[in-house]
């Protein structure tokens, strides 16, 4: 606590702004942690049971994707954006069963979220 | 008498130095490589006769580290990391502990699939390294498709908004006349951060006069990136690597302050403990699969911590010596009796 205090006010006379941002020469910049977790489950609705193969993405930018695992569980790390709208689609046909596809708006900018979701059957 | 401003930057380091906050460790996590650099072995120990470390034991180590620091980052560096394909694993891992992480490329396999895929695995930091323009880099990095292939992963990189990503030039008499169109072509690319650095004389960089600079030659360098800060089109500063004399606040952020040891650890390929890979392997302070990796971090690093036997050879009677303190770690190889470069002293026969 009082090193703390002695350390600012060094750091305030010596005139720099940059003193707790250093880098290595071989090695990169500190990451200032830019992204946030989403993580969570994809579940039927009608069954309650988990899916898996569903594509996971942040829509505007498809690149950003992964797919649900056996248990349904997917985890990304993704931009902090306000109302950041996570893609689920299900893009491996009548594999796995056919689900409508859903977009959820996440208004939550914690660091972490967690999202359960459940899909219901295509008709 | 010394300024306020070198006076308080003086104490700063000697606290900083008492507190040793690890927040800085490099994880070398192979010596597998793509490419033949011609300035490999100056750098780090390139063994290929290392398997890569697994992720586990890296982990029983870094598991020991008490009271983490906020944004403790840690730096993939190889060898070539890319040529791991779990590194996404790794990466998803690191945060799941609440760590950081970043990587140091050559960007040769830096494609599409793999950028969002390193993102997505919670990549916060990323650099790259461009050695010059088509030629000079080819050269450099040995291999006439590098150039096209770091220039697209440098596009990639630069398009994503939350990596903090820099681009890095070893500056050499190749690429020297050619900084000016370096950084446009990374202007061109969008790319807001560039750090140049010169090369240790050591291993085959040791034998090669085209890698190092004249003094001359070092005095423009120093020149060219104070006069580019002016602009501040693009964040360019000179690396860590050394004491700059009369350059100290027109090239960098903040003066010079070697953290290796201090803040900055590793873990290098066969479990040794130190602080940057460039650093002469004899200063290993312990090995991860014999010590506790925190403890050793706490308790040892003491020619880190306290540099005063660097008062040896050129450094003994050296004015400068409170603010430069024997110069970056890294430029102390072999039997350590003088320190392998002086950029001050390079600077004041270069100016003359
Ligand atoms: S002689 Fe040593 S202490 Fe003095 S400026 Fe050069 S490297 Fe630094
Ligand atoms: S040892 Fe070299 S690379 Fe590491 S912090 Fe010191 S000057 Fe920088």
């Amino acid at each position: 606590m009082k090193n703390n205090r002695i350390r600012n006010v060094l750091k305030g006379l010596s005139f720099t702004s940059a003193m707790f941002i250093f880098q290595a020469c071989y090695g990169t910049p500190q990451d200032f942690g830019y992204d946030r977790l989403v993580e969570g489950q994809v579940t039927s609705e009608t069954t309650g049971l988990p899916i898996k193969g569903i594509k996971v993405s942040v829509a505007g930018d498809n690149s950003y994707y992964v797919t649900t695992d056996d248990e349904g569980k997917f985890l990304m790390y993704s931009e902090k954006f306000e109302n950041l709208v996570v893609g689920f689609e299900d893009i491996d046909g009548a594999e796995n069963g056919s689900f409508r596809d859903l977009f959820k708006t996440v208004e939550d900018i914690s660091e972490s979220v967690y999202l359960e979701i459940a899909l219901k059957d295509k008709l | 008498m010394i300024s306020l401003k070198k006076y308080a930057f003086r104490q700063f380091k000697k606290i900083e130095t008492r507190a040793h906050e690890l927040n800085y460790l490099f994880w070398e996590c192979t010596t597998r490589c793509n490419l033949n650099c011609i300035h490999c072995g100056s750098d780090c120990a390139k063994d290929s006769t290392f398997n890569d470390m697994p992720l586990n034991d890296f982990l029983k180590a870094i598991d020991t580290i008490e009271g983490k620091a906020p944004n403790f980052t840690i730096v993939f560096t190889g060898g070539e990391p890319l040529l791991r394909n779990d590194l996404e694993q790794c990466g998803k891992e690191l945060r799941r502990r609440g760590f950081r992480w970043s990587m140091v490329s050559n960007g040769h396999l830096y494609n599409n699939e793999r950028h969002y895929s390193l993102l997505n695995a919670g990549m916060g930091a990323l650099t790259i390294s461009l050695d010059g323009l088509e030629a000079s880099h080819n050269w450099m990095r040995n291999n006439s498709n590098s150039f096209q292939k770091v220039l697209n992963a440098i596009e990639l990189a630069a398009s994503s908004k939350r990596l903090n990503f820099d681009v890095v030039t070893c500056v050499n008499q190749k690429n020297i006349n050619e900084l000016r169109q370096i950084k446009d072509l990374l202007l061109a690319k969008n790319v807001k951060a560039w750090r140049l650095f010169t090369i240790i004389p050591i291993g085959r960089a040791a034998n090669n006069p085209d890698l190092q600079l004249t003094d001359k030659q070092f005095v423009e360098l120093m020149d060219f990136i104070a006069e580019q800060r002016k602009s501040k089109d693009i964040d360019v500063k000179f690396s860590c690597e050394g004491y700059v004399g009369k350059y100290e606040s027109l090239v960098r952020d903040s003066s010079f302050f070697c953290r290796a040891g201090i803040n900055i650890g590793s873990v290098l390929i066969d479990g040794s403990i130190s602080a940057c890979p460039n650093i002469d392997r004899s200063f290993a302070q312990g090995n991860i699969y014999t010590d506790n990796f925190y403890e050793v971090w706490q308790n040892k690093f003491q020619p880190f911590r306290n540099r005063n036997w660097t008062k040896t050879g050129q450094c003994k009677s050296c004015r400068e010596y409170k603010d430069c303190q024997g110069n970056g770690f890294h430029n102390w190889h072999g039997n350590k009796q003088n320190v392998l470069v002086c950029h001050h002293q390079k600077i004041e026969k270069g100016s003359a």
